[in-house]
Parts: structure tokens; C-alpha cells; sequence
């Protein structure tokens, strides 16, 4: 199997793709790098620690028709990990920088950079692609190509079926997944693994804060627009304006005597910082890959389906197979049973949707078979509905009865048995 | 670097901000003084340097005298169709250097064995920190570097295919910040007087309170409430089973209040939560006991690093009755709980106060110590004492075993391996001896074991890994009638010594990414002494997404 010129350079992957291996079941087929992956066409959502590292992958993995989104662009404080942009290159758009340079330094390889969200495109959109590979770091925006992925499914077309690849890290910690939508558990079936962020009472803020991120919440959700008013927006990305929530969450702190109040804490609670570095990025990365590798060559048995790492104390890994959820809003066939008090307002409903971790909604809109509930828009809509907010449930709705929820944010809606206890 | 805390961040500290927000200034201030040499710019060699180089190490060097071949090209993303011909230890420095102004790259386009013998002292006149071996490499070669280097920190790296293994070798490393979890400790078998006296102000007449006052009690004042309680009722005993915490837990909930909006009071379902893992006496860790009867704190001298003269002022202050009287000095930290904002802050100040005190009891200590050893008093930052006495309880000691202790099979590594090999059903150790034939035979043959030109090397390999077992069966005197190793064990290395045959020595990109991040976190954390590194193998298997550790 003697290679020469161009394509001793995959000599590498040859010699494992046109092999058997013991762990190789029957759907092995053996060939080189070319045949087998040529016809792959690769999707990555995301250009930033994981997604410069999986661009780099995949390149390397022999894949030659990759895409990638994203809406970012470069800032100073991704050098320390996202390799692929140098100090030149701040200001720039993620993806195009990053395709560029993957596309020069790996000859061969095709990279096609979108500069925007991935709710630009559309279900035709993402048909096109094989496989998707997330390297993200917001919950919703997983949440969306998630339910674009199960949605898009058809039985009667095997190729509807887009296995989804997600990767995600904290510090030196993460983790890796595997999603074949409908048939495996998918991001949504998994929402409660993640602690939902801590949403500090508002009454806390105003009026009892105990902590320095009580003081830096205070100043950017309550005193931000008490001063600047609603048309002057918070950008978390102005020093200026960082510095302005400092200013007054210091002066709230002394108030109350807590101390602890510091710039770079103030960055971190409003702009909500995860500490990242580049190794883990890198082990995330190319677990997802490996996946992503072993999907379309077959050449090992891929991930089923979930994988944690941990690297604080020595290394640690747990691989298990996180079950789907029968009641899942995205991929489940029954609806959700929620149990409520029947007098509760709807506001306070609403309260206890939001934390909840299996639901994790921001501005809902609320309706059943028979009536709207609350509206968030049009405003005469929202104006409408909004007495229904001190209304009690049990006024607006029956016991089991089924409430739809939409959510800006979501590209689905979730059905909820409320039931009175 | 020094942080300017509350100010606007400096340009470095704007660069580094994700990572200061794990190990701080003076993890970075480590980082920056430390020189990573990589033996081997393999393409796991690349990607380790790689992810040292974006957060600043302060040096590398590559150590390689092999030249760039196309086949390079398809694995390794620090070379590319230029640098074909030219030597792989200077072209992938270049590469590597781009990545991050701030860092000083350098090459030798030689190799390892010419240097151990043209320059035997290469590794102290350059100041070496530490060194990544990138296999293959002959494993005398190995060995002869750890001799010739007893203080070196090594690290040995195999990659090859799906999977991948790392040995680690450091002179013991003492760690003060290991980051557990939580640092909080409150102390609630051993209440002092100002807190007793707080706890007792904040729930007397409890019943006579508004709802609002109610359901504002700090969860820390209840709790002690109700162990004073529990005390009178149990003739001084605290709570100490499971069962006898659950009993505390209902008892404690008698006193929340139900006839209130929503049903429950937030402060007194706090303290519910809190019994488990705060209801207990104060221990000192086994890692902390190990450190402070450890013969380094037990008998200083003059020359004593700053790490054990601490211990023994912490040490001191266990024993003597007048400060710590067998407990260790307090962290100072409180969770947040419900609570108005004076009532926390007085808690919270009762706590810190405490600690300064504690801390104040060890400095004096430490400087008596220091002034023993002729040394000046002040030799040592109180910011280091106090890290120390906020970390005392999780403070450790690691101590690495030789590599040739391990390669000789000795008796610690015999039962290592025997006993995972017997008791965990799903070991990964045929992984270990698969990648040990693997080195056995590229001993003797100088290439890797493959299936090429019609060969098959797996037999071999397979016979030599149970000329292994059979070395950990003798070291162990195994009775004659032992099946050991067991079939599952036999089957499975067959399995693994024909899957390591198949790669014939091939990298794969994602698994030297992979392997290159999961060695550069290590040498991230033995650098900055944060974190804990692993002691001493961590084998990853791409195959079933798994990885093991033992120490071997």
C-alpha cells in the first residue's frame, strides 16, 4: 500500500482506516482517508476555544468540506486559548480569521466561514450537512440547534438525521456528548444536569445584599436603568461602563460594610466569566472529534453517549449513557406533567417555571387551547393579557389542563399538564 | 506580574483574565519563571507546548533531530508543506513562538542520547523545569536521564492510534492550593464564646419574632441553637450517626414556621440542608496529618523550605493547648445564607476575626521558628502563612515513585497491578501492558510493532506482555494453582496488543490533541503547585472514551 507524493501525508490515518481492529464491529469498511471521508460535509457551530480546536481537528482528521458559524468577533482576552488569532486579528470576526488560517496551514481542505447566528439559517440550511460539532458556550443557543436537529428528523430519511456532537468546559473541568437525534438523549433531555444560574432574589439586591456580587447585580439590574434610563443600553464589553457598575457596587458594599468588591469581579458576575484555558479546550475538543472521526470511518465504537472530565484533583472521567427523557418538550411524545397550587397567581407560576432547571425559560408567553394567558408582544397583546399576571390560576385554568409556552429564546414550545395539588 | 486588584486590569492581565480567575497572579508569576523543554516534536509533543505557550510559561526549548517528511503533514499543525527537509525541532519552535509574544522559544536540532552524552549537564545550565518525553524513545535513555537528573520533572508520553498513557515523575511537589470544592468550615462542634453569644442573641424568643425577623435567622444561629438544645436532651453527646443527624434535621425543622407565605421559611430549610455536611466534629485531614509528622517539619533547618517551617508553626499550633488545642487555625469563610445584611456581616467578622487571630498565633510561631533557625523573623510573607491557614486542611504532599522501580517491576508495582487486575472489572491496565510490550519491542527492533510488508507483530507483543505478568506473578509468589491472569484479563490484552498492532506506530490527530491537553494541564498544575496533579499513570483510551489512573 506503497503512497507517495500528496498522499504519503495521510499515511498516518491510512494505516489505521484500511485496517481491521478488534473493536471494529461489521460496519467497518476499510479504505483510505479519501474514499471514506470525502463525501463528508461537517458543520461547526462556534469559532472560539473549542471551535478553533476543532477546525484544527477536523482538518487533520482528513475531512475536507467543513463550515463554520459564528457570531463573535476577536477580543483580547481569547488569546489565551483560541490559538488560531494573534494581536492583530481583535476586532476581527472568529470564523473568517480562524477558517483562513486553518485553510493555509492544512493544504487541501475546504472551509466555508459564516460571520452570524446560527438563527439566521434555516432547517434547508443545515439539511446539507452530515454531521454538526458545537463548540459553544451558551445554553440557548444549544438548545436551539438541538430542536432544529430533532425537528428536522424523518424516518423515512435516513439522511434527515444529523448526529450532533456537543462539547463544553469550565476551568478544568468538561465535558463531551454524543446526540443522534430522536434515538439518543438530546441536550434538552439533559437541561437539568445543569445548575440553573443563580438567580439572586431581586429583594436581596434592593434591600438585604450580603455579598460583593449582591452590590455588582444591584448596580447593573436595578441602578443601570434607574439612572441611565431605558434608552442607554448596559454593554458589557465598555470598560467605561464596567467601570461605572464598579464605582456604585463599591459604594453599595461600603454602605453595608461588605467587602470584597473588585473590577475584575464586577466583569466577571455582569459579563457571567467561566474561567477557560486552553488545555482543557483542547482535551474537549478532540474527545469531540474523536467521536466526530469514529461516526464517519467506523474505524472504533463511538461514544454512547456522555463523557465528564475532570481535572482539578488528578484526572478523572466518567463515561455513561444519560438516558432520554420520555417527557422532553423537544424529543419526548408526552407532555410534561407540572404540579402547581391553584392559588398562585400567574405571575407566581411563572416565578417557579423560571427556576425550574428542566425549563429554563427568560420572558415566556403563556396560552391554552381556549385563551391566551400572558403575552410578551405585540404590546396591545401584552396589555391585554397582563391583569391575567395578580389572576390566580385557578380562575384561568382547570386542573390538567395543557399550557403552551414559547420562549424568544426557544425554537419550540413546551406543553405542561398543569395539575393542582 | 503584579495584580493591580481593584483598579481597571493592566494589558496582561486583560490577556490572561480566564486563567487568573483559576490560579491567580502568583500562579502566574510561576508559570512565567518556569522552562518547559519537549523531547520529540511529535504532534502530541506540539499540542502540549502549544497549550503551555498560550498561558505564558516563560521558556521552551525543542529538543529533535528529526527532519520534517510529508508524512508529518497530515498529523502534526506546526509544520506544513514548507518545511519539508528541514529539521522538525526548528521549524515547529517557529510555529510554536507565533503563538505567544510574551514567551522565549528555542531549539537543539539534535537528539536526546547525542545531548545526554555531548552535554550532560544540559537540563540545569539551561534551568530546565521540567522536560515531556515524546515516545518512542529507547527506555535506557529514559532511565539514564532520570539518574543523571533526580530532581527533574518528567514527563513521559505515549501516543499512539486510540489511545495514550502518561507517566509522571516530580520531585516531591508540596501543594498548598489544592482548590477542593470548599474551603468553608464552620466549626459548629466547636463554637468560641463570641459566637455562642451571637447564635443566642439571634434566636432568643424566637416565637415572640415577626415573620420577617423569622424568616431572617442567619441558618448558622439555628443550627447552633438547636445543637445546644440537643446537647441538654442527649447528656452533652452531639449528633454523630447518620440516623442521629437525620433526628437533628426534623428537630430543628419543628421550630420553621408553616403559616407563612409559600409554606415554608427559606433560612430554616437552609439549616436543614447544611446538617449533613456541616454537622460534624473538626478533623484534620489524613494529607494534613501526613504533612505536619512529616521528618522535613518535624526537624528544620537553616535551609528548610518556606512550606515546611509554616507546617511547623501550623504543627505548633495544633498541639499547644493555649492556641489551637488540636485544631488547625480557621479558614474564615461563611457560605452566603439568608439573612439581613448587618446580621451576615457581624457573622461573617465574628469568622474572619477569628481566623486573624489563629493566623496571628502561627505567624508569631513562625517567626520564633525562623529566629531559631538564624534566620530574620519576617523571612516569610504573612500572605503565604495566611494562604497556608486558610488551605491547612487541604494542604499535600506527593512523592513519586522512580520510573525504574516501575520498569523492574518491584513489589509496590507488582500489587498495583495485580490487584486491579483481579478487583476492578473494568480495568484499563491491558491498555498499560499493551503500551509496555509496545516499548519492549521497540527496544529491541528500534520501530514501532506493526502490520506491514505482510508481518504481524501482535504474537510478539502479546508474549511480551506475559513475560510481564508473569514477572508481577513471580514478584508476588502467586500459589501455583492462581489463575493469574485471569481469561477476561488474557482476552483482553489479546485484544489490545492487536489493536496497538494495527496503528503501526500512526498518530491521529484528535488523540495527540487530546493526550497534549491532558499532559499540559498536569505540567499547569506542578508548575504552579495549584490544583493536584496525578500520581503517577493516567492512561486515556480513545476507543471507549474512557481514561484510568493508577500509581504504578
Amino acid at each position: 500500500m506503497a503512497t507517495t507524493g500528496e498522499n504519503s501525508r495521510w499515511q498516518h490515518l491510512d494505516k489505521i482506516l484500511q485496517r481491521n481492529g478488534p473493536f471494529c464491529d461489521d460496519s467497518f469498511t476499510s479504505g483510505n482517508v479519501e474514499e471514506i471521508l470525502g463525501r463528508w460535509k461537517i458543520l461547526v457551530i462556534g469559532a472560539g476555544g473549542l471551535g478553533c480546536e476543532i477546525l484544527k481537528n477536523l482538518a487533520l482528521s482528513g475531512f475536507k468540506d467543513i463550515h463554520v458559524i459564528d457570531m463573535d468577533t476577536i477580543d483580547v482576552s481569547n488569546l489565551n486559548r483560541q490559538f488560531l488569532f494573534r494581536q492583530e486579528d481583535i476586532g476581527k470576526p472568529k470564523a473568517e480569521v480562524a477558517a483562513a488560517f486553518v485553510m493555509k496551514r492544512v493544504k487541501g481542505v475546504k472551509i466555508t466561514p459564516y460571520y452570524g447566528a446560527i438563527q439566521d439559517k434555516g432547517e434547508n440550511y443545515y439539511m446539507q450537512f452530515n454531521m454538526v460539532v458545537c463548540g459553544l458556550d451558551s445554553v440557548e443557543a444549544r438548545r436551539w440547534i438541538n430542536a432544529i436537529l430533532v425537528d428536522m428528523v424523518d424516518m423515512n430519511n435516513p439522511e434527515s438525521l444529523k448526529p450532533l456532537i456537543d462539547g463544553g468546559t469550565e476551568g478544568f473541568k468538561g465535558q463531551s456528548r454524543v446526540i443522534l437525534p430522536t434515538i439518543s438523549s438530546c441536550y434538552e433531555c439533559s437541561l437539568d444536569m445543569l445548575t440553573p444560574p443563580t438567580a439572586v432574589p431581586l429583594c436581596t439586591l434592593a434591600s438585604i445584599p450580603r455579598q460583593p456580587a449582591h452590590c455588582i447585580e444591584w448596580a447593573s439590574i436595578l441602578e443601570w436603568p434607574r439612572v441611565m434610563g431605558e434608552d442607554k443600553k448596559l454593554d458589557t464589553d465598555n470598560p467605561e461602563h464596567i467601570q461605572w457598575l464598579y464605582e456604585q457596587a463599591l459604594e453599595r458594599a461600603k454602605e453595608f460594610n461588605i467587602t470584597g468588591v473588585t473590577y475584575s469581579m464586577t466583569q466577571g458576575v455582569v459579563k457571567n466569566i467561566i474561567p477557560a484555558i486552553a488545555s482543557t479546550n483542547a482535551i474537549i475538543a478532540a474527545s469531540c472529534c474523536n467521536e466526530a472521526f469514529k461516526i464517519a470511518t467506523n474505524a472504533n465504537p463511538y461514544l454512547n453517549n456522555y463523557m465528564m472530565y475532570t481535572g482539578n484533583d488528578g484526572v478523572y472521567t466518567y463515561t455513561f449513557e444519560h438516558e432520554r427523557k420520555p417527557d422532553c418538550p423537544v424529543c419526548g411524545n408526552q407532555a410534561t406533567t407540572f404540579e402547581a397550587k391553584g392559588d398562585w397567581t400567574l405571575q407566581e407560576f411563572i416565578d417557579r417555571l423560571k427556576e425550574k432547571p428542566d425549563v429554563q425559560i427568560k420572558r415566556p408567553t403563556l396560552s391554552t387551547q381556549r385563551k391566551k394567558l400572558y403575552y410578551q408582544g405585540p404590546p396591545q397583546l401584552q396589555e391585554q393579557t397582563r391583569p391575567n399576571l395578580d389572576k390566580k390560576l385557578r380562575e384561568l385554568i382547570t386542573s390538567g389542563e395543557e399550557v403552551g409556552i414559547t420562549d424568544p429564546g426557544l425554537p419550540f414550545s413546551l406543553r405542561l399538564n398543569v395539575v393542582f395539588d | 506580574m503584579v495584580s493591580s486588584g481593584t483598579g481597571q486590569p493592566n494589558a496582561k492581565e486583560k490577556k490572561y483574565d480566564r486563567q487568573l480567575r483559576l490560579w491567580g497572579a502568583n500562579g502566574q508569576q510561576a508559570l512565567e519563571a518556569s522552562h518547559i523543554c519537549l523531547v520529540n516534536a511529535t504532534a502530541t509533543g506540539c499540542e502540549v507546548l502549544k497549550n503551555l505557550i498560550l498561558p505564558g510559561i516563560g521558556k521552551f526549548t525543542v529538543i529533535d533531530d528529526a527532519t520534517i517528511a510529508e508524512v508529518d503533514l497530515g498529523v502534526n499543525f506546526f509544520v506544513d508543506a514548507e518545511g519539508v527537509g528541514l529539521p522538525r525541532a526548528e521549524y515547529t519552535c517557529k510555529y510554536l513562538s507565533e503563538l505567544n509574544p510574551d514567551v522565549q522559544g528555542s531549539y537543539i536540532n539534535d537528539s536526546l542520547s547525542n545531548l545526554i552524552t555531548s552535554d550532560p549537564t544540559f537540563i540545569s545550565t539551561h534551568g530546565i523545569t521540567a522536560i515531556i518525553l515524546c515516545s518512542p524513545l529507547p527506555s535506557h535513555l529514559v532511565h539514564t536521564l532520570q539518574v543523571m537528573n533526580p530532581d527533574l520533572a518528567i514527563f513521559h508520553v505515549y501516543c499512539v492510534g486510540f489511545i495514550s498513557s502518561l507517566r509522571i515523575f516530580l520531585p516531591e511537589l508540596c501543594i498548598v492550593e489544592t482548590h477542593p470544592d470548599s474551603l468553608i468550615d464552620l466549626r459548629l462542634f466547636n463554637p468560641w464564646v463570641g459566637l455562642l453569644s451571637f447564635a443566642k442573641n439571634a434566636t432568643r424568643d424566637m416565637n415572640a419574632m415577626s415573620e420577617h425577623q423569622h424568616g431572617h435567622i442567619p441558618y448558622l444561629a439555628i443550627l447552633l441553637h438547636y445543637l445546644e438544645k440537643w446537647k441538654e436532651e442527649h447528656g452533652e453527646r452531639l449528633p454523630g450517626t447518620y440516623k442521629e443527624k437525620n433526628e437533628f434535621k426534623k428537630l430543628l425543622l419543628t421550630g420553621m414556621r408553616t403559616d407563612v407565605a409559600g409554606g415554608i421559611e427559606e433560612n430554616w430549610e437552609e439549616a436543614a440542608a447544611a446538617v449533613l455536611a456541616n454537622v460534624k466534629p473538626h478533623e484534620i485531614s489524613s494529607g494534613t496529618r501526613e504533612v505536619l509528622k512529616d521528618d522535613r517539619c518535624q526537624n528544620l533547618d537553616q535551609d528548610s523550605d518556606n512550606f515546611w517551617i509554616i507546617a511547623r508553626g501550623i504543627a505548633e499550633f495544633v498541639a499547644s493547648p493555649d492556641q489551637g488545642d488540636g485544631l488547625l487555625p480557621l479558614p474564615g469563610g461563611i457560605p452566603d445564607m439568608k439573612a439581613e445584611s448587618q446580621d451576615y456581616v457581624k457573622l461573617q467578622n465574628l469568622y474572619r476575626q477569628k481566623a486573624a487571630s489563629d493566623l496571628a498565633q502561627v505567624a508569631q510561631n513562625v517567626s520564633q521558628i525562623l529566629v531559631s533557625l538564624n534566620r530574620p523573623e519576617t523571612d516569610i510573607p504573612e500572605e503565604d502563612i495566611s494562604l497556608w491557614c486558610r488551605n491547612a486542611n487541604h494542604v499535600r504532599r506527593i512523592r513519586y515513585r522512580p520510573f525504574i522501580d516501575e520498569w523492574m517491576v518491584d513489589i509496590f508495582h507488582a500489587k498495583a497491578v495485580y490487584s486491579d487486575l483481579k478487583y476492578n472489572p473494568d480495568t484499563l491496565l491491558p491498555i498499560y501492558i499493551a503500551l509496555r510490550a509496545y516499548q519492549t519491542f521497540y527496544d529491541e527492533y528500534g520501530h514501532a510493532p506493526g502490520q506491514e510488508n505482510g508481518k504481524d507483530d501482535s504474537a510478539e507483543l502479546l508474549t511480551h506482555a506475559r513475560v510481564y505478568l508473569s514477572k508481577v506473578a513471580d514478584m508476588l509468589k502467586l500459589p501455583e494453582d492462581e489463575e493469574f491472569p485471569s481469561t477476561e484479563v488474557l482476552r483482553a490484552l489479546d485484544m489490545w496488543c492487536r489493536e496497538v498492532t494495527r496503528y503501526s506506530g500512526a498518530e491521529l490527530q484528535n488523540i495527540a490533541s487530546l493526550t497534549g491537553g491532558v499532559v499540559s494541564q498536569e505540567v499547569l498544575k506542578c508548575v504552579t503547585r495549584q490544583y493536584l496533579p496525578v500520581n503517577n499513570m493516567v492512561v486515556v483510551d480513545g476507543v471507549q472514551s474512557k481514561s484510568a489512573v493508577w500509581e504504578l
